[in-house]
């Protein structure tokens, strides 16, 4: 995912964007490391440090090329962080402010959020699920249409 | 006690075999309960993290269909309604319903109670749900979980410890390299601990691990409810772990 406009951003706008999209408590952070190491995906792949996100932001008003989207928003930063900086909000900002600036969003994400606007469950149920769930007595589950406008309105916030 | 369950959408959607075994399981302790009817998806953490409001109201919605007791047989469940119903409680001043994920419903079920079950003998090893225990609340202990372990060791299960217990499977990254990567290594992790099985209160750990793991991925309530003297084949319990058990 590109981050190009936000690196043009410049330290005050960028923590200002920050601070309107919720990011919690991040200028509190001395870079002491707990969130990095406690994070899982930091393991598998080292380029992703919140570490040095949260850093490079607060130090240089720059955001390193990192996907906010491989966050795997276990929380152990947030349970961790002797600071209490919340590092998954600011996870939170930067995918919020990626899709602002371009409106995209993992595939998965808007495939979901179609599904809850069609049916009110975020996953499709296939035949062979549906014939299992007859053998073993379940029931059916559908939402009343009135239901789904509800539910429809509600989401027509959330554009995909 | 008027309880509502609340299963959530992986598993009506996938796994009707833990729904059938959630639903034994309320039978088999005498637990009556209602479904919502019309509630829809809870839209839990990376979701709601996109809309905060659109989160609140759908969870708003939700409200209308619950009982003052909501038992979550999924743990993201849990959290979602349990945290939405502390913001809606506070902002309106209204009692809003108590949430009980199912590990801590079980729990206080059969605390104190004596069990009688046919079963023993099965290694397992916990997968806790990061949701379930982070943020911190009262449920159980963020660091050092118990509640799924006293819940395996009082239906007669063994469950293990192993080294990464508490790290994430990864069901939530939406870059396909780096969440295959997290589901093998915790799925390695798992396979480590000689265990028989993997058992989880999460569906999307239920989801993600059941791709790569080569030991059976379960709920918890799939051995709760062999425990309790359910048909295994109904509840999905595999042959190889039903050779595997010891009668008591």
């Amino acid at each position: 995912m590109q981050t190009i406009s936000i690196k043009k951003l410049g330290k005050a706008r960028l923590i200002e964007k920050l601070r309107e999209k919720n990011a919690g408590g991040f200028l509190k952070c001395i870079q002491c490391g707990s969130c990095t190491s406690s994070c899982i995906v930091n393991v598998v792949d080292e380029t992703f440090n919140p570490r040095m996100i949260i850093g490079s932001i607060t130090r240089f008003g720059r955001l390193l090329s990192q996907d906010p989207w491989l966050c795997s928003a276990c929380l152990k930063c947030v349970e961790r962080c002797p600071q209490r900086v919340d590092p998954f909000s600011i996870m939170v900002a930067l995918r919020l402010i990626n899709y602002g600036d371009y409106g995209r969003l993992p595939n998965r994400v808007v495939e979901i959020i179609r599904q809850i606007k069609k049916t009110g469950f975020a996953f499709p149920i296939n035949e062979e699920v549906r014939e299992k769930r007859r053998i073993l007595g379940l029931p059916e589950f559908e939402i009343s249409e009135q239901g789904l406008n509800e539910i429809r309105e509600i989401l027509s916030e959330v554009e995909i | 006690m008027n309880v509502t369950l609340y299963l959530g959408c992986l598993i009506k959607s996938f796994f009707p075999e833990v729904e059938k075994a959630v639903k034994e399981v309320m039978k088999r302790i005498s637990v009556e309960f209602e479904e919502p009817k019309d509630a829809s998806c809870c839209a839990p953490i990376w979701l709601f993290s996109l809309n905060k409001n659109a989160w609140l109201r759908l969870n708003e919605r939700n409200m209308k269909f619950f009982q003052s007791v909501v038992v979550t047989a999924c743990d993201d469940c849990f959290a979602s309604l349990n945290d939405a119903f502390k913001i809606i409680s506070e902002r309106n001043s209204i009692k809003t319903p108590e949430v009980k994920p199912f590990g801590k419903f079980m729990l206080e079920n059969i605390e104190g109670k004596k069990l009688k079950f046919s079963i023993k003998g099965l290694r397992c090893a916990v997968q806790h749900s990061c949701h379930l225990l982070r943020p911190a609340r009262d449920v159980d202990d963020a660091e050092n979980p118990k509640v799924v372990k006293k819940v395996l060791e009082k239906l007669g299960y063994i469950p293990v410890s192993y080294e990464g217990e508490l790290d994430c499977c990864g069901g939530l990254v939406f870059e396909e390299r780096v969440n295959r990567m997290l589901a093998r290594r915790k799925a390695e992790l798992l396979e480590n601990s000689g265990a028989d099985c993997v058992v989880a209160t999460c569906s999307h750990c239920i989801y993600q691990l059941k791709s790569v793991s080569s030991i059976p991925v379960l709920h918890l309530a799939q051995l709760s409810a062999f425990s309790l003297g359910a048909n295994p084949e109904e509840v999905g319990l595999p042959d190889t772990l039903v050779r595997k058990v010891v009668k008591p």
